[in-house]
């Protein structure tokens, strides 16, 4: 700018400017924009009227270490200028011993990396600060380096092509971005053999060893010979062949989870199986290596990311940090070792429970199974691989087509593929819900109660036309008939079913609430009454389901045989047992309810008077999504005020709802004999029920009403009901 | 357009503190000189980096709403400032919303009510202005701030997972203002409640 306006007289405009015009003429601005610069002091802006935050927020502020991530802090500009430096010489040492012992820390150091990554962190910053793996060219004449980064490699890219085919990731989306970094290579479809080929030589020289050392001889054939000390072939050889077994296995482990309709899964099992034992001998190498490493460059127990406590060579954190550079720097703390052997665990735990899924077609057993799934709060790794299992090419495990696992569960065998029910425009949407819905729950709680709360409001939809259309073309006959038509009958187990998976999204959305800590004690009150609403109406939804598939069952039986009639009696004690265990979380929620709801009118505690706003606005926004829904119908703030306000401690003595529920646990417990996590659920849901019977006695003999009493509310035993805990100051 | 500097026209309330061993006065938000005080507080106090910019679209846009806190011993040198609260307020899908940006308050100078009185002052204008909710987000781990919060009335309406640069989760908090014409009447509900075929002793 100071330039231009130096020049003297007015230039000719270039020539792809348009000439002056009859209402147009060219002038010099120079000196204007220079004075207008002057003007501007340091951090000020030229900016419009329509300047948003958005736009302020996506301003860095260079050389700022807190926002800019391209700030220099290593000195390499690049890989080849580190490599120059010498912090990745291949071999990495010329002392055969020392290469074994760099090599393994580059692996456990890679283990670290790639945990790290899972836990949400970018490649580039984690798994990718390697530069061998960047430059793997340069390793090609490594065999046990080479064979191990390729099957690495190989194994990120499909994780990552995982995780984006789920696209559930939105809150976790720097998983997947891979900035360019050489993520794929033309040989990477051999590192199996490649591997293989390396772990057979390897676990060749360790039968090697242990035949020397039987007949005391100490003498090593050179060749095939991780290191020249036969003192420590050994255990070399050991610490070696459970990091590359556990790979070779890992990778299999992904690679079978991704065959379509799950026909990998019973392999995918003895894979997870053979890498958690892997995993417990690399734990067990830990010792030798840590023998074998030089103290002094150990680094501190608490950062450690090798197995042997020394810091690896050919890492460098700040070489793809430019990469990162269109966003504030994010902390990277690479995980260590032993947390990142507990992360694998955890994973190959999470996935061996996926492995067990049963592909049962039963829609009520598949949500169940994710809602128990997410119970071990899996991270986004296991998460993704659940996902694309149960939805694959718009089917249920790619397999069976959602129209026909919804027939299935209105107790419909009859309709399964019958085209005409798979046209029917609701069948069309309630199948597209029910795929959204399994997308939904395999999502992190907090991305999946959001998602939970707007769909509510699709689903309420369907209910409501649903209904309409049903009254249409049916009228308001209420009496169900004989003879009446497949077709309202299909229509009325429809409407019916849908109102059910209504109100089970909408305990699902409350309870969670609960997981993700957005309630707080003085709300409790108003949150389980929200609930045992809910409860009470999905039983009713199941109930009616029960009912109206018993008389298709009825219609049926006429000319069935003998056998299938124990398999309906099987069926509908299931039934009923879902139907005791949810009586058993309404009286839980009513208890808690109206024992808080007594607290409040007697004892005065538990409120929260507040200058801005009320109770009400806090009940409306809580469950503004409920609300709008309808769900249920006539349910406002004040008629939980209402009832609130009508609770006192003798009704809740009367009612006893507590004693209720450990009335029901015995013959549940028969019911869910086979069933280990129910059981568990049961012995949670009584712990809490004896508690809380306990201490409703103990507030009822003090007296709600006296001063000394403190009543306060933990989650001890269940994740979603409280426990009561008194005491006396 | 260029950044213009607001007329520096700001009343200054003095309030004695209990103990009287120094003043406290909250100010609003005056004009350029106030941005380096808001700056460093919350760059020194908050996790997440602002750009100057971010700062200047509140102060400039919503100098009612950005409130600072000054002590003033009466020995030492005048005008430290303790504390500071920045706001917006605007259109959101359809409502009229406004949003606490940063709080920040020295920590010496924390548990006597400072942060109260600042956020207080803010919704006061907010409320004033017509807004019909205000919302914020807060670190989930960030106890003193969540309790604060929910004293006022917020409540905690949704997580969001890993929001901040450093890896924590974050609460959005709403605060809704009461409406007139909220809900039917009482004595209406009564006779719905009796067409209900829940069969409960507490409905």
């Amino acid at each position: 700018m100071e330039a231009s306006s130096s020049s003297a007289g007015p230039a000719p405009p270039p020539p792809n400017i348009p000439p002056s015009g009859d209402r147009t003429v060219w002038a010099d601005a120079s000196q204007l924009v220079a004075a207008a610069c002057a003007d501007l002091q340091d951090g000020e802006l030229v900016h419009g009227e329509n300047f948003s935050l958005f736009a302020a927020m996506s301003a860095l502020e260079i050389m700022d270490p807190k926002m800019d991530s391209g700030i220099e802090r290593s000195g390499y500009y690049s890989i080849e200028e580190a490599i120059e430096d010498g912090i990745a010489p291949v071999p990495l040492s010329l002392d055969r011993t020392l290469d074994i012992q760099r090599t393994l820390d580059v692996i456990d150091h890679l283990f670290s990396c790639e945990a790290t990554w899972h836990k949400g962190h970018t490649l580039a910053q984690t798994v990718f600060t390697c530069i061998y793996l960047m430059k793997m060219e340069r390793i090609s004449s490594h065999a046990v380096l080479n064979s191990f980064c390729r099957i690495l490699r190989a194994t990120c890219n499909a994780v990552v092509a995982v995780v984006s085919t789920a696209r559930t990731h939105e809150e976790e989306d720097l998983f997947t971005m891979s900035f360019g970094l050489p993520l794929k290579d033309e040989g990477d479809d051999k590192c199996l053999s490649v591997l293989n080929s390396v772990e057979e030589t390897v676990s060749r020289q360790l039968r090697a060893c242990k035949s020397h050392a039987l007949s005391k001889r100490k003498t090593l054939e050179g060749l095939e010979s991780l290191q020249d000390n036969p003192d420590v072939e050994e255990g070399y050889c050991r610490a070696l062949l459970c990091r590359l077994r556990f790979r070779k296995h890992f990778h299999h482990v992904v690679t079978c989870l991704r065959r379509p309709h799950g026909r990998g899964l019973d392999l995918a099992r003895k894979h997870v199986a053979s890498c958690l034992s892997e995993l417990s001998l690399m734990l067990k190498s830990q010792e030798f290596l840590k023998s074998q490493s030089n103290i002094t460059l150990q680094q501190g127990d608490e950062s450690c990311t090798t197995a042997s406590g020394c810091r690896p060579f050919g890492f460098d954190v700040s070489l793809n940090s430019r990469l990162m550079s269109a966003a504030p720097p994010r902390a990277v703390k690479i995980l260590t070792w032993s947390d990142a052997l507990g992360y694998f665990e955890k994973l190959l735990r999470d996935l061996d429970v996926i492995c067990s899924l049963s592909l049962d077609p039963v829609l009520e057993n598949v949500l169940h199974f994710i809602a128990q799934f997410q119970k071990s709060v899996p991270d986004l790794v296991p998460r993704a691989f659940l996902q694309t299992l149960l939805v694959q090419d718009g089917k249920l495990y790619g397999r069976d087509l959602f129209c026909d696992v919804i027939s299935r569960a209105l107790s419909l065998p009859d309709i399964i593929g019958d085209k005409e029910f798979q046209m029917n425009e609701f069948v069309v949407q309630l199948g597209q819900l029910v795929i959204n819905l399994l997308k939904i729950l395999c999502t992190n709680t907090a991305w999946q109660r959001r998602k939970l709360g707007k769909s509510l409001q699709d689903w309420s939809t369907i209910s409501i036309q649903l209904e309409l259309a049903l009254k249409r073309e049916f009228g308001e006959t209420r009496n169900v008939l004989d003879h009446e038509n497949m077709c309202m009958r299909v229509s009325k187990q429809l409407l019916v079913w849908t109102q059910e998976q209504t109100y089970w999204v909408a305990s699902r959305f409350l309870i969670l609430g609960f997981e993700l800590d957005l309630y707080s004690p003085s709300e409790y009150c108003m949150v389980y009454w929200y609930m045992h609403v809910v409860f009470i109406k999905l039983i009713e939804k199941m109930q009616l389901r029960i009912l109206a598939s018993n008389e298709n069952g009825s219609a049926r039986r006429k000319g069935k045989k003998k056998k299938d009639h124990s398999k309906d009696s099987a069926r509908d004690a299931a039934f009923s047992s879902s139907c005791l265990l949810l009586q058993c979380y309404v009286l839980l929620s009513e208890g808690l309810s109206m024992l808080l709801a007594v607290l409040r009118n007697e004892g005065k505690s538990f409120l929260l008077p507040t200058i801005f706003n009320t109770e009400q606005e806090r009940f409306l926004q809580h469950f503004d999504l409920l609300q709008k829904a309808r769900i249920p119908e006539h349910i406002t703030y004040y008629s939980f005020k209402e009832s609130a306000a009508q609770a006192h401690m003798a009704d809740v003595m009367k009612y006893n709802f507590f004693k209720e529920i450990q009335k029901i646990i015995p013959s549940l417990k028969g019911s869910f004999a086979s069933e280990p996590e129910k059981l568990a659920e049961l012995r949670q849901i009584e712990q809490v029920a004896e508690h809380n019977r306990i201490a409703l006695n103990i507030i009822n003999s003090v007296g709600v009403g006296d001063p000394s009493l403190r009543v306060s509310f933990e989650f001890t035993h269940h994740p979603h009901f409280a426990v009561a805990v008194v005491k006396r100051s | 357009m260029s950044a213009a500097v607001m007329p520096a026209a700001a009343p200054t309330e003095r309030v004695e503190s209990s103990s009287g061993e120094a003043e406290i006065a909250y100010v609003s938000y005056g004009g350029e000189q106030h941005l380096p005080l808001v700056m460093s507080l919350v760059d020194a106090e908050l996790s997440e980096p602002y750009s100057i910019f971010t700062y200047r679209y509140f102060v400039y846009l919503w100098p009612q709403l950005t409130f600072l806190i000054h002590r003033k011993a009466f020995d030492a040198k005048e005008g430290k400032c303790v504390g500071t609260v920045v706001c917006k307020m605007g259109e959101h899908r359809g409502a009229f919303r406004g949003y606490i940006a940063m709080l920040v308050v020295l920590k010496a100078y924390r548990g006597r009510g400072i942060a109260t009185e600042l956020v207080t002052r803010s919704i006061r204008v907010m409320m004033e202005s017509g807004c019909e909710e205000v919302t914020l987000e807060a670190e989930v781990t960030n106890k003193g701030a969540l309790a604060l919060y929910g004293r006022l009335g917020f409540i905690r309406a949704k997580r969001l997972y890993r929001y901040y640069l450093n890896g924590v989760d974050a609460f959005r908090l709403k605060l809704l203002f009461p409406r007139l014409d909220l809900g039917l009447p009482p004595m209406m509900m009564g006779d719905e409640r009796d067409d209900q075929l829940i069969d409960s002793p507490y409905l």
